[in-house]
């Protein structure tokens, strides 16, 4: 009985330190793919003068795309009041492109890439947070 | 809302292997770091199951957490009696052949009232009645009555009693508990024997309310519509 008391000790240490791996792999990757995205967003609408192009398009759907997946897989592990602004910023930007408002396009990338920033020291392992 | 129930079905599962990783002790006599922990538990558990939002795993992490810190505040306290001194507190005693001790109340924050309450609890409605009271480290109050007040035992009275067996059950409420046929040396050919012999001709193990048997053949039978009886089985030779 006392080394079945071990053996659930052991695998609940086990079980804790595999989800504070994963939630920790989990959402920075999610979050610096996104913040990538958008560095890659910013430098096409550098390189073109409107927002009405394929490249642009075809940039913020993937953006999208890849945030629908990892907002998913997030979901598991943050509370999804902590990261819906960004999935509403990225619902924004289509707005943008269908009125070519390159500025306010400009602006919600800028905010997208803020709040990745953010979230990512928001929700890392540190004194700052644990205090 | 679907979510909801899911969610709390699987927080009470969890809740409930908490518990039972914690073991027994925790339902009854809480230490005051097991009391911390059942409290923090309860409001842990509600978290996830009303707010949709927050993952179960919010709710997961914090009570499996406790447990792991639950069974090292547990191990280290077994193994070092000054750590289990300063997490559990040690046994005070508040009433001596003296009478109350008045330093100790105030040190525990007791009133009068609250040793009387713990006396009465005992059994114990006199305070000249108790040699001593001693508060135990999960609250409770453990009475030693002056000899004068003390039961009286068979020893006591140099009587001859025998020792009591064990009355195992056989039957609960028209089930068989399998387990406890082996503990008692019956067959349940013999379980049978003994409904239809003093079960008032009751043939069905159905209708059987309560069958206990102690290791000397002392039974009880109880139909679920008729009265007890007591009765001797034969024992095997």
């Amino acid at each position: 009985m006392k080394l079945f008391h071990y053996i659930n000790f052991i695998l609940i240490v086990a079980l804790l330190i595999v989800i504070c791996v994963a939630e920790d792999l989990v959402v920075s990757n999610s979050l610096k793919q996104i913040q990538s995205y958008c560095y890659e967003i910013e430098e096409i609408i550098d390189r073109n003068d409107n927002l009405k192009n394929m490249e642009t398009v075809l940039a913020v759907d993937n953006l999208e795309y890849d945030w629908t997946e990892s907002e998913g897989n997030m979901c598991y592990m943050v509370n999804h009041k902590n990261i819906q602004e960004i999935g509403q910023e990225i619902a924004k930007l289509k707005l943008y492109i269908a009125s070519d408002d390159i500025d306010a396009f400009k602006v919600s990338i800028e905010q997208i890439k803020f709040y990745c920033h953010s979230y990512l020291h928001f929700m890392g392992a540190n004194w700052h947070n644990v205090l | 809302m679907l979510t909801i129930i899911v969610r709390s079905i699987i927080i009470y599962l969890i809740v409930l292997l908490v518990f039972r990783l914690m073991g027994k002790r925790q339902l009854g006599q809480m230490q005051p770091f097991e009391l911390v922990l059942t409290l923090i538990i309860a409001d842990l558990a509600t978290i996830p199951m009303a707010e949709v939002s927050v993952p179960v795993l919010h709710g997961v992490v914090p009570l499996l957490t406790l447990v792991v810190l639950h069974f090292v505040l547990t191990l280290i306290s077994r193994s070092s009696h000054v750590f289990s001194k300063i997490i559990s507190g040690k046994p005070v005693i508040i009433v001596n052949p003296k009478g109350i001790d008045y330093q100790a109340m105030k040190k525990l924050n007791l009133s009068t009232d609250d040793i009387f309450e713990a006396l009465r609890e005992s059994g114990y409605f006199n305070i000249s009645q108790v040699q001593y009271a001693i508060m135990e480290t999960n609250g409770k109050v453990s009475v030693m009555p002056k000899a004068d007040y003390s039961p009286v035992t068979n020893l006591d009275l140099k009587t001859n009693a025998e020792d009591s067996f064990l009355p195992i059950i056989l039957v609960s409420d028209g089930k068989i508990i399998k387990d406890n046929i082996a503990l008692a040396d019956v067959s349940e050919e013999e379980i049978k024997q003994m409904i239809n012999k003093y079960g008032n001709n009751e043939q069905s193990i159905k209708n059987i309310l309560l069958l206990t048997l102690n290791k000397v053949g002392e039974g009880y039978l109880q139909t679920k519509t008729g009265e007890g009886v007591t009765f001797q089985k034969e024992v095997k030779a």
